[in-house]
């Protein structure tokens, strides 16, 4: 791995370590606000699907009325849908192999048209990374006919929060309008870019 | 715009697209003042790092990102400078610690190599007064635009246009430089 994909992935590990203390004194308050017998609003997750040691993925729903996806593996897409759907979501997941992207776009992205109207969009609303590999998804910004998109690229056997360093992974969401066009398995060039020539990826 | 700013510091996804926007143009920044490989990629860290800490600082309307980044970089710089001045004092030694393998080191070597003309400006700059070296250094060698180079240093750009024109009166031959590193 070159020094500037070490020194990303460094930075990134950083950036989920500070969220994790925000979130670690957060719940620290909510504690407090309990003791003092104010009305607690904890985060309270009601885990639907625990059991054997190591699912490939756990599925929690936030007392907001979000819903926690936690990765441990990349497998059983397809019932991770089926969740979903049950829980008021449709959505699209595809689990690609490091470096590899599906190509172009999958159909009318909700807020695709410019920066600024992706900003406050569905689609960037939708899926927001969490701190130790895992997206949270809220259910009110995907409606009727539409389907949130969300494609996991990195290593097959790569175990979130493991701090195995070494891996990287990325994850483009993005809500679709309709129908949700197959995914066409191509090399991702900003992956490669980085990695190999040493080049700015184009556009920069 | 800057809510975007913001997000870098927070969001992985974002960051990374940031990042991929502009480390070479970092590297180049660092490899123009710095000639260790490994003293380079760990400033490259260090910056990025700093990024998280002072993303707030960024504000859209005020200057393009590479210029908020150079301010950035440039603080990083002075810092790890001082810091390096005390160390070295301590131990007599000072070098960067990252572990390169010989792919990283030839295309950094490489890079330090192509920014020597740049640095050998910097000795030749160095009797100016501070203030005014630090203006001519982003324009001149860095390319900014006055503008950008004021929001880097944190001053008014009237006041970057001052400090320019008076160190470019004490050195007549700066300007042939810009056609020297630009590409």
């Amino acid at each position: 791995m070159s020094f500037e994909e070490q020194i990303l992935m460094e930075v990134k590990a950083e950036i989920i370590a500070r969220a994790e203390r925000r979130r670690r004194t957060r719940k620290r308050l909510f504690a407090g606000a309990a003791m003092a017998g104010l009305a607690a609003v904890a985060a309270v997750a009601v885990p639907l699907l625990t059991g054997s040691e190591q699912a490939a993925y756990a599925v929690t729903k936030n007392t907001n009325g979000t819903i926690n996806v936690k990765l441990n593996e990349f497998k059983d897409a397809d019932k991770l849908e089926q969740d979903l759907k049950r829980m008021g979501v449709s959505a699209d997941i595809t689990y690609l192999e490091a470096g590899k992207t599906c190509q172009g776009t999958r159909g009318d992205i909700v807020g695709g048209g410019s920066p600024e109207e992706w900003e406050n969009s569905a689609s960037a609303k939708a899926a927001r990374l969490l701190a130790g590999g895992g997206v949270e998804i809220d259910p009110r910004q995907v409606g009727n006919g539409q389907t949130l998109v969300m494609m996991f690229a990195g290593d097959k056997d790569h175990v979130f929060g493991a701090k195995k360093s070494g891996t990287q992974w990325s994850l483009p969401t993005y809500v679709v309008n309709g129908q949700v066009k197959p995914c066409v398995v191509v090399d991702d060039p900003l992956w490669k870019d980085v990695d190999g020539s040493g080049r700015p990826p184009a556009g920069s | 715009m800057f809510r975007r700013q913001a997000e870098i510091a927070t969001d992985p996804v974002a960051f990374e697209a940031f990042y991929r926007r502009h480390v070479d143009a970092v590297t180049r920044f660092l490899a123009r003042r710095v000639d260790d490989p490994h003293m380079v990629a760990d400033l490259v860290a260090e910056v990025f790092m700093a990024v998280l800490d002072s993303a707030h600082t960024y504000r859209a309307g005020r200057g393009t990102e590479i210029a908020w980044l150079c301010g950035v970089a440039s603080n990083t710089l002075s810092a790890e400078r001082r810091r390096a001045f005390k160390e070295s004092r301590l131990t007599n030694r000072m070098s960067g610690q990252r572990p390169l393998d010989a792919d990283d080191l030839a295309r950094l070597e490489e890079r330090i190599d192509a920014e020597r003309k740049a640095r050998q400006i910097f000795t030749a700059m160095a009797d100016l007064p501070e203030g005014e070296r630090a203006v001519l250094e982003l324009v001149v060698i860095d390319q900014l635009t006055v503008t950008e180079a004021a929001m880097a240093l944190g001053i008014r750009p009237g006041n970057a246009k001052v400090r320019l024109h008076r160190a470019r009166r004490k050195m007549r031959e700066v300007p042939l430089v810009r056609e020297e590193t630009s590409r």
